[in-house]
Parts: C-alpha cells; sequence; structure tokens
C-alpha cells in the first residue's frame, strides 16, 4: 500500500519556463512551456517586448506546452495586448484546463483573441 | 473520500516559496482523482491567494513574512477547505486608470471556488475557500 505520507517528501524544483521565438514570415510566434506564474512572467513579458520591438506583422504567443498559468501570466497577455501597435494582430493560442479554461473564465479571451491550435492563429492571421 | 488535514508552511511568502506551496498542493490534491478541469481550478485558485499574500501582505515589511496553507476535507459536506494564513496587511491593489491590467487573483479565486471569504484584520489576513462535491466518482460507486 502506497504511504501517501511520503508523497511531499518528493523533490520539488522551482518553477521553470522556457521560453523560444520563432518566425514564420513576418508573423513572430513566442511560445512559452512549463510554469508561467508571478516567478517566471516577466522572461515571458521581457521575450514578448523583445518580439515586438523587431516589428513584427503579427504577435502569437503560444500557451500550448503551458502547464500551469496564473494571473500574473494573464496580466502578461493584457499587457502585450495594449502594447502592440494598433497595425500588429495579437493573437494568443491556449486550450485545456490550465490555459484555455481560466482564460475564459475570468474574461481575457473577450479582450484578446484565443485560438486552440498554433495552426488556426496562423490561418487566420495569414488570411 | 479521505479524511485528511495537511499544513504546508513557509517563513517567508516570495514567489519562489508560492511555487513550492502550490505543488505540494497539487500533489496532495491528487489523491481525490478529480477531473483535470476540476484539479486545475483548485490549484490556480489555491495559487493566486497564495500569491496574493506573496505580492501585498508584506508590502509595508522589509522581508516578507510567513505564509501558511491548511488544506482539510470534510467528509460530512463533500467538501475541501482551504485557509492562507498571512501576518501581513493586504494592500489593494491600486487602480492605475489600468482596468485591463487590474488583478485577476481575486477574481479568479471567487469563479473557481465556492465559497471565497477574505478576513482582514492588523494581525493579519485569512483567506478560505471551500470547493464542494470533491469526492471521487469512482470510488463513490465502489
Amino acid at each position: 500500500m502506497p504511504d501517501e505520507s511520503n508523497i511531499t517528501d518528493e523533490v520539488i524544483l522551482p518553477p521553470e519556463c522556457v521560453v523560444e521565438e520563432k518566425w514564420i514570415d513576418r508573423i513572430v510566434v513566442v511560445s512559452a512551456a512549463g510554469t508561467v506564474d508571478m516567478l517566471t512572467s516577466p522572461k515571458l513579458e521581457e521575450r514578448i517586448n523583445a518580439a515586438v520591438a523587431q516589428k513584427p506583422a503579427a504577435l502569437v504567443v503560444d500557451l500550448t506546452d503551458v502547464e500551469f498559468l496564473a494571473s500574473a501570466g494573464m496580466s502578461v497577455l493584457i499587457a502585450a495586448h495594449q502594447q502592440t501597435p494598433e497595425d500588429v494582430a495579437f493573437a494568443v493560442v491556449a486550450d485545456g484546463p490550465v490555459t484555455g479554461r481560466p482564460l475564459k473564465l475570468v474574461g481575457v479571451a473577450d479582450i484578446v483573441d484565443v485560438y486552440p491550435t498554433l495552426d488556426e492563429a496562423l490561418a487566420k492571421l495569414a488570411a | 473520500m479521505p479524511a485528511a488535514e495537511s499544513r504546508y508552511h513557509s517563513e517567508v511568502a516570495d514567489a519562489v516559496s508560492v511555487g513550492r506551496l502550490r505543488e505540494e498542493f497539487s500533489r496532495w490534491l491528487r489523491r481525490f482523482g478529480l477531473s483535470a478541469d476540476r484539479h486545475a481550478d483548485l490549484v490556480l485558485a489555491v495559487n493566486e491567494a497564495l500569491a496574493n499574500t506573496a505580492e501585498f501582505a508584506y508590502r509595508r515589511h522589509s522581508h516578507p513574512g510567513a505564509v501558511t496553507l491548511t488544506v482539510r476535507c470534510d467528509p460530512a459536506t463533500d467538501s475541501l477547505l482551504v485557509t492562507v494564513t498571512d501576518e501581513g496587511v493586504w494592500r489593494e491593489p491600486r487602480d492605475d486608470g489600468n482596468p485591463q491590467l487590474r488583478g485577476r487573483g481575486i477574481p479568479l479565486m471567487e469563479a473557481l471556488a465556492d465559497e471565497v471569504v477574505i478576513d482582514s484584520s492588523a494581525t493579519g489576513t485569512t483567506v478560505r475557500m471551500r470547493f464542494d462535491q470533491v469526492s471521487n466518482p469512482s470510488s463513490a460507486m465502489a
């Protein structure tokens, strides 16, 4: 019988967030993987700002591989939406219980365009 | 439903300990076998209560103080009771004229929990959240 009292004795590593940037023509995709919380969201924000500074035609923030999204990360998305120049389209890729669902619950999905997959976001932006 | 109470504590309410306490809670919560949606909801709600402590409670202090997370299930009401306690004073996030950027922590907790009560006093703040219907449907059918 498993001893449940030992569950929290497992090593808990600090949350990590890996952010990558890729270009598809003039569309920049900033993708995050891992945890986007109050500790790691400044890193995502910096990378988004750096991408916007390179004057893309459109910006996509891809949260497909995010395992935890806190309100601090949602604020980064709202700030990105507000700071992106009007002629630069902005989209977020998020789906499922840890990203898509909470973004809808608190109305972030009413402010920014959220797509369930990167392909759908790119198709919309290329149209 | 497992009858259990667990307590997680950090002497320093900062972003690192928020991550650690959140992960400890998530692991404790696994025993309930909740749906992925429900599990994620509870972890996010608890994170936001912890994050508010780390962000607001000790703003007037030179160093952040302690934060304690207590989780208890109540088999009689089939609910999970979570409290997050600190010894600081929450400062209401200022309205900086940018309502879209205002914190979503408390609205998230209210959307995700069945009840949220925030008690602030001069000696600290306690957030109480109740989550109903947490029994594992598969074990209930057995």
